[in-house]
């Protein structure tokens, strides 16, 4: 890897000359109840619209890649039968101006399905092929757990990550364009002190988590405690509304529907983000579902995020940005359900 | 208006369809003749042989009759009853006919009697308690809403005339609003029905920064034990979350058990 | 404008339906027509579906269990196992239950009618392997579906394989599929055994649980360890009772396979419906031998 410096005064110039492309970043969303910020992220065209200094967004960058709803073929019918038109929806690139790690690991473990897999999505890998990522270091949060899940850093699927050293930024470069970019703003080799400020502060963030989960041995717990009585205790709580898996940077279930045009002579087939919470995500044409209790949907979101995931891939199908417990009405976090189905609560 | 209606080369009966009101607003067919871009393929779809808000004919010849409104009086029983051994397929428009609506509101009241006097002083007037239209006829198809949403009714039509099962969302509306990016309500500071009320309306209200009233009733799971633990801790009280929770009817058994019965005020309200 | 970045096409060849990795196979339908429609039961038609350019038509090729998704706009996609022979190739024979959105709609075309054909997708039964052994193919209800190309392929090679039992289980006459073929079967040397549940009077057959058929059959072989294979498809009830009589008569579980279709919804291991853990029907599935079935939670 290449590494650079750069004074943080050049990071407008950056904006700059990036944005001639389409843009998006952190942007404030004003404040909850209790005063607290919120942010989320959007298309920005004005430097001073970025707040980079952001905690953390409401919900994913997912929807750039996988939105929520998406049009995947239309049908003209004719008299001799019908023809299927297909648009992945590409319109243009996309720079991701201030994306944290945790979010870019989100990224790298949806492509393990969706773009480097057999049958891979083209809507999908379509968008993410024409992403250009600019990643920014971040500060830990209450609800953070990305160290567990060993997603607190990105080592991969970005173009440039920045690491704020306090006057300048450290900066890494993973491709020819970003190199290309770095080389049209004032730059700097970094010196053996930026590395070893580089080392200090990852190093000290690393101990400013305060939050963590168990991971040893998860995928065995979860199969040794599939009929454990914490399923029933979450499941009730649960509110099926899917919350959990749209603000999830990393779910990606669907479902798809069809729909006939009033003049019957076009349709359309659409696909929405669906969530393993809903109560007929397991529901079969004829009625039968298998999954009729929302414990037992909440169980299989985690069996497939925490067991099956793993055991496909060596890694869990969580970054750990504990977006789904700060959204959860019902106060369902991730540490705290694997903490009780191991029987430490 | 048109020929033999196919898809796919399978032969399609034009229904004929009566839209029919009892005690209501008639938003909900407002609705539908609201939009005329796309009123002439609808009307090429169906037959239409009653709709008072649009045309001057009358039939009673139809096979699927949309009635809005809630029942309010003895004589709409009878009306319904008749729309009922007319049609095939009898379809509960919008949220008064499905659950009461609006309407029901009055159902808070224990003394009727004193609430019609209130609205109506001496005049003489019938008005009973409100009722959606299956206290007293089966309802094959309910189309939820205050209002309803248009595209929902075409494509709902669409799916009838096609053969297509209908389908609602079994979701809460959370699931559109989310998808829309909204920061949730709750975390605003606002109270909102959202959680539990079944989705389809694209998170209509939620999404203009209005908590939802629940005007599209119960998702198929609501759970509204959690919901209330919700409320309580981000600081509604009871009579608020109430009012939510009886506005549009759908939820009206377990406001009911919210309520503590027992307890009325001398005008008839139910204390808190 | 230096820095404006290029808009990367992904797509850039016609898509090869037999490479799983092309991107532009994911909503590729390939054009087919139905070209007869023969009614089975009450219930189920079997459908001849022809892929309609020759050429497309002789390059399909498919192995025995695997399954095509069907497409009709507007109406719905789903998987359905394919019932005919392998050396038909893209002139295919779906059995199709009318009892969802798109069936209930396939019921009521005509021939002539154009659909769309994706796959084949999915895992298949393994018979190069069972060549040489004793096969029984044990089905309940529409089970005997994907039962009926693995037969197929056997029929073609019947010299191949050694004795080959049919048991299959309905619930009423009325419900039994396939019967028109039945004769032919037996003439191929293959041994056929019907049982339903409830018969009316004129049922010249057997009534009783499919189970019983299999102990009969069972009592004919000392054990079942060195040369047979076992296909077996039907109802959850009907797959634990089976399995467990032929584990106890000494069938290895590696050698027992089972189908289990019922959850799939996009074939192509992306919706996650049919997700069980990390395993998905349509793609590690949906034929499973004993062995990994066990493994799976919640899988019959």
């Amino acid at each position: 890897m290449i590494f650079k410096v750069f004074k943080k005064e050049e990071l407008a110039r950056l904006h700059e000359l990036l944005a001639v492309n389409i843009m998006v970043g952190p942007v404030a969303r004003g404040n909850d109840r209790n005063g607290k910020p919120l942010y989320d992220f959007e298309v920005v065209s004005d430097f001073a619209e970025l707040a980079l200094d952001y905690t953390q967004t409401v919900h994913s960058p997912k929807r750039f890649v996988l939105p929520y709803r998406e049009t995947l073929s239309t049908f003209t019918l004719n008299p001799n039968g019908w023809e299927k038109q297909v648009d992945l929806n590409v319109r243009h690139p996309l720079v991701f101006f201030g994306m944290h790690a945790c979010d870019i690991n989100a990224l790298n473990k949806l492509d393990l399905v969706l773009a480097k897999s057999t049958y891979p999505n083209p809507y999908y890998l379509g968008k993410r092929k024409n992403l250009f990522i600019l990643g920014l270091s971040c500060n830990p949060e209450p609800q953070c757990f990305c160290r567990s899940m060993g997603t607190d850093s990105a080592s991969h699927g970005f173009d440039l990550f920045l690491t704020d050293l306090g006057g300048k930024y450290f900066a890494e470069i993973l491709s020819a364009t970003a190199f290309d970019l770095l080389s049209q703003i004032s730059c700097q080799e970094p010196s053996s002190k930026d590395h070893t400020l580089y080392k200090h502060l990852t190093n000290e963030k690393s101990k400013r988590y305060t939050t963590s989960v168990d991971t040893s041995d998860l995928t065995k717990i979860l199969d040794l405690e599939f009929a454990s009585k914490a399923w029933d205790y979450w499941g009730e709580k649960c509110l099926s509304c899917g919350t959990c898996a749209n603000v999830c940077p990393t779910c990606y279930c669907y479902g798809v529907e069809e729909q006939i045009d009033l003049d019957l002579r076009h349709a359309g087939k659409t696909r929405s983000l669906h969530s393993c919470n809903l109560i007929d995500f397991a529901k079969v044409a004829g009625g039968h579902n298998f999954r009729p209790e929302s414990a037992t949907r909440l169980k299989y979101r985690y069996y497939h995020k925490h067991r099956g995931f793993v055991e496909a891939f060596e890694e869990p199908l969580c970054v750990g940005c504990g977006r789904c417990g700060a959204a959860c009405l019902a106060d369902i976090t991730p540490p705290e359900v694997i903490a009780s189905v191991r029987g430490k609560m | 208006m048109g020929g033999q209606l196919t898809y796919l080369g399978v032969p399609l009966a034009r229904p004929r369809v009566g839209f029919f009101e009892l005690t209501s607003c008639e938003g909900c067919q407002l609705q539908l003749l609201n939009n005329e871009a796309t009123l002439l393929d609808f009307l090429n779809l169906v037959e239409i042989v009653n709709f008072r808000e649009g045309m001057s004919e009358r039939g009673d010849n139809y096979d699927i009759a949309f009635v809005e409104g809630s029942v309010t009086r003895q004589d709409e029983i009878a009306r319904l009853t008749e729309i009922r051994k007319n049609a095939k397929v009898l379809v509960a428009l919008g949220s008064c006919a499905c659950f009461g609506g609006v309407n029901q509101l009055k159902n808070r009241f224990r003394d009727l009697d004193w609430v019609k006097k209130e609205v109506y002083g001496d005049f003489p007037i019938e008005s009973m308690e409100v009722h959606p239209l299956a206290d007293f006829v089966q309802v094959d198809l309910e189309i939820y809403g205050c209002p309803i949403k248009k595209e929902e009714v075409e494509r709902i039509v669409t799916d009838l005339v096609v053969g297509n099962t209908v389908r609602h969302p079994e979701y809460p509306v959370c699931m559109e609003c989310k998808a829309n990016e909204n920061i949730c309500l709750f975390e605003l500071g606002e109270l909102c029905l959202g959680p539990v009320t079944r989705a389809g309306c694209d998170a209509w209200c939620t999404s203009n920064r209005r908590g939802c009233w629940g005007c599209r009733g119960p998702a198929t799971v609501a759970n509204l034990k959690q919901l209330e633990e919700i409320m309580h801790t981000y600081g509604f009280d009871r009579e608020t979350i109430l009012d939510r929770l009886e506005c549009f009817g759908g939820f009206a058994s377990f406001a009911d058990t919210l309520r503590d019965k027992g307890k009325k005020t001398p005008t008839g309200r139910k204390n808190p | 404008m230096q820095n404006k970045l290029p808009l990367l096409d992904i797509l850039d060849s016609s898509p090869d339906p037999h490479r799983r990795e092309d991107p532009g196979l994911f909503e590729y339908t390939l054009p087919a027509e139905i070209t007869s429609i023969y009614p089975l039961t009450a219930m189920e038609k079997l459908y001849q579906i022809q892929i309609v350019d020759p050429d497309q038509r002789n390059r399909f090729s498919f192995r025995p269990g695997q399954f095509v998704m069907l497409e009709l706009p507007g109406i719905g996609e789903a998987p359905f196992s394919i019932s005919s022979s392998p050396v038909r190739r893209g002139d295919l024979e779906l059995c199709i239950r009318a009892v969802g959105n798109l069936t209930n709609f396939l019921a009521r075309v005509e021939r002539g009618t154009k659909v769309g054909i994706s796959g084949p997708f999915g895992t298949s039964f393994p018979l190069e392997k069972m060549q040489g052994h004793d096969i029984l193919l044990i089905g309940g209800g529409l089970g005997i579906v994907p039962l009926r190309s693995p037969l197929l392929a056997v029929l073609e090679n019947r010299s191949k394989y050694g004795r080959v039992d049919i048991m299959y289980g309905a619930k009423s006459p009325a419900e039994l599929l396939f019967t028109y073929q039945y004769e032919e079967w037996r003439r191929f040397d293959i041994n056929l055994g019907i049982t339903v549940d409830h018969a009316e009077t004129n049922w010249q057959g057997r009534t009783g649980l499919i189970t019983e058929l299999l102990q009969e059959r069972l009592q004919q072989t000392t054990s079942l360890r060195e040369n047979t294979y076992a296909i077996v498809c039907g109802p959850p009830v009907m797959f634990h009772f089976v399995c467990k009589m032929l584990t106890e008569a000494g069938l290895p579980m590696q050698k027992m396979f089972v189908s289990l279709e019922r959850r799939m919804h996009c074939g192509r291991g992306k919706c996650c419906r049919c997700n069980i853990g990390s395993t998905y029907t349509c793609l590690d599935g949906p034929v499973f031998d004993y062995w990994s079935v066990m493994n799976l939670k919640e899988a019959i």
